[in-house]
């Protein structure tokens, strides 16, 4: 009788467990495989304005004297670092640490255009082991 | 001996050839030309030639200008004096008496029956003039004549000379068993130690007897003497027998004939054994002097690349080779006569050395090999791949301040391209050609063409060598 009692309410807090953290025990493994980190948006523009990417191209003229690379990620499983690689024809000319934040997360990195700058670039959105997430192409001109 | 035996080994089948043939060449050169003046002259022509480099050797330089002006104009003049006499071996002999006869003597004059018609004319005292050309061409010596071309006989030679004929005054030239033509004019001899007795017929004998190789008969009309001019000399023939020998001598017939014949055979002889000779003389100062030394940079083409694979980087470009040989075969020798050639069929993926052997290098004949420099090169070898690139637009230009590129699209957006492993590894992106924007607007359509850099890298076979590139082109916000 006892041991009855013991496992019904064994059964009941099993119950309730599933209940409140249903993804981890129905389903362990997707911890890695469902919920991990995805590029959802990656663009070039002129300017960020109220969060939001101004005039996306992927021409810019030295005359405009900046390049804007965005990026939003969703979903963000946890707080984590990615980093925009900047390439001038293949050549590493800048790479910038950005931090991203779960559930969701917008941003953004930049470069200074010059005269030097002029040619066909590319920005590369890895994570810190090398993984990359998307590769976003533009050109530099007069 | 050992010396000889090393000589005698170097000694290729070109080279005999080579001596054989311009030997033969010489020799023919003599059996057609000899006994004229055009082979006289060149034989002057030779020794000015020697005269020139002795000159040369002993540094005469202003002797050896004058001589070198004379032998260069020499030869033209050669050629424009003589142009009748080598017109006439070149054109009236057929082929094999150019490459292969040895006697330049044809149809056969009846001697006979012209020093019977000779005597005959003299007896009479009819008066005539007859030629008997040799090798040289009269057509510059004699003027006017009527072409008559019959066949020699006592009756024809006696009336053509009969005083009442209208084609007797003049000279009848006999050519083979013909009278080739009659009336003909002959150019008259100024010699002023002629006997006060000799008339026009005997001046024109001997004047052409002078100008040229011909034998001229000469009947006299008062004296009814008979005379044979030959070279400088007009002599008196009193007895057939005489005239007979003269002429058969002169026709290359004979009575002399085997004694012709044995001294014929002998010029020849010496003839073809002093052109050998001469053009072995020639071959040696040319071929065999190692006297002098030309350094020359040649580019290393590298053959029997195994398929696969291809050259990434060689530690040299070209060599330096020192090449020997005589003066004047060294001058002429220009770099693309010159190959290195390196057979690269066992070079492996990586770095190979390879040493330069002379089977290596191809050379003109006569040249050899001295030195190479560097002896041995670095090959860098890799394997050829595929590797499969996005291909991203390299804008250019500058588009409207009030325009923004929209959005763009590429087709193909990747490309295939191959090249060795290690260029290719490096390589992430293949780039268009510079595509300007200046003159875009609006929507369209434009192709460009791939920059692939390095140009090792080639687009693989299958692939498109252009893109099509779809823009959009807005006004800016």
């Amino acid at each position: 009788m006892r041991y009855r009692f013991v496992f019904f309410w064994v059964v009941i807090v099993a119950v309730q467990l599933s209940l409140l953290f249903p993804f981890y025990i129905v389903n362990p493994v997707g911890a890695a495989g469902v919920n991990q980190l995805k590029l959802f948006e990656a663009v070039m523009c002129e300017e960020i304005y109220a969060d939001t990417p101004r005039n996306p191209t992927s021409v810019f003229s030295v005359s405009r004297e900046k390049a804007v690379s965005f990026s939003v990620f969703d979903p963000v499983p946890q707080k984590t670092f990615i980093y925009h690689n900047w390439y001038h024809r293949d050549v590493p000319s800048a790479r910038i640490r950005l931090q991203l934040k779960p559930p969701r997360w917008s941003t953004y990195s930049s470069i200074q255009l010059r005269k030097t700058d002029i040619g066909p670039w590319r920005v590369e959105i890895t994570d810190d082991k090398g993984k990359v997430y998307g590769v976003l192409r533009f050109s530099v001109t007069d | 001996m050992e010396k000889l035996f090393l000589f005698l080994a170097s000694i290729r089948w070109q080279d005999i050839i080579d001596i054989s043939l311009n030997s033969y060449i010489l020799f023919r050169f003599y059996v057609l030309f000899r006994g004229t003046n055009v082979f006289r002259v060149l034989i002057g022509m030779t020794v000015l030639w020697f005269l020139q480099r002795i000159a040369i050797s002993l540094g005469l330089i202003v002797t050896s200008w004058v001589v070198q002006g004379i032998v260069a104009v020499g030869a033209i003049i050669i050629i424009v004096v003589f142009r009748n006499e080598i017109r006439r071996v070149l054109q009236a002999k057929n082929l094999k008496s150019i490459l292969w006869g040895l006697s330049l003597k044809s149809a056969v004059a009846p001697t006979e029956i012209i020093v019977e018609s000779v005597y005959s004319m003299a007896k009479t005292k009819c008066g005539a003039l007859l030629v008997f050309p040799g090798k040289e061409d009269l057509s510059d010596a004699v003027r006017g004549g009527t072409p008559w071309k019959g066949l020699i006989t006592k009756e024809m030679i006696t009336s053509i000379f009969w005083p009442d004929n209208p084609v007797h005054d003049g000279a009848a030239i006999v050519k083979g068993d013909q009278i080739s033509a009659v009336s003909a004019i002959l150019p008259l001899s100024d010699r002023d130690d002629l006997p006060s007795y000799y008339g026009t017929r005997h001046r024109a004998a001997l004047g052409l007897a002078e100008a040229t190789d011909a034998l001229v008969i000469v009947v006299s009309e008062e004296r009814g003497d008979v005379l044979v001019a030959k070279g400088n000399r007009l002599r008196e023939i009193r007895h057939k027998q005489t005239l007979e020998q003269k002429l058969r001598e002169h026709l290359g017939t004979a009575a002399v004939k085997k004694e012709a014949a044995r001294k014929e055979g002998l010029e020849i002889t010496l003839a073809a054994l002093l052109s050998i000779v001469f053009i072995t003389g020639i071959w040696f100062s040319v071929s065999r002097g190692q006297d002098t030394l030309v350094s020359l940079d040649i580019p290393v083409d590298y053959t029997n690349r195994a398929d696969g694979t291809e050259i990434v980087d060689t530690s040299v470009k070209s060599v330096s080779v020192v090449l020997s040989g005589s003066g004047a075969l060294v001058k002429s020798v220009t770099p693309d006569q010159v190959n290195v050639r390196l057979d690269i069929s066992n070079a492996v993926i990586g770095q190979n050395s390879f040493t330069i052997s002379p089977e290596d290098i191809s050379l003109p004949p006569g040249i050899v090999l001295r030195e190479v420099t560097p002896p041995v090169i670095d090959v860098i070898m890799d394997e050829t791949i595929r590797k499969q690139l996005p291909v991203q637009v390299d804008w250019a230009g500058k588009l409207s301040p009030d325009l923004i590129l929209l959005d763009f699209t590429i087709n193909p957006e990747t490309i295939e391209i191959t090249g060795g492993r290690r260029i290719l590894e490096k390589i992430t992106t293949v780039y268009t050609e510079k595509v300007p924007l200046d003159n875009l607007s609006g929507r369209g359509e434009i192709t460009a063409k791939f920059a692939l850099n390095p140009a090792a890298v080639k687009i693989a076979p299958g692939s498109k060598d252009k893109v099509t590139i779809e823009y959009l082109i807005r006004k800016r916000e």
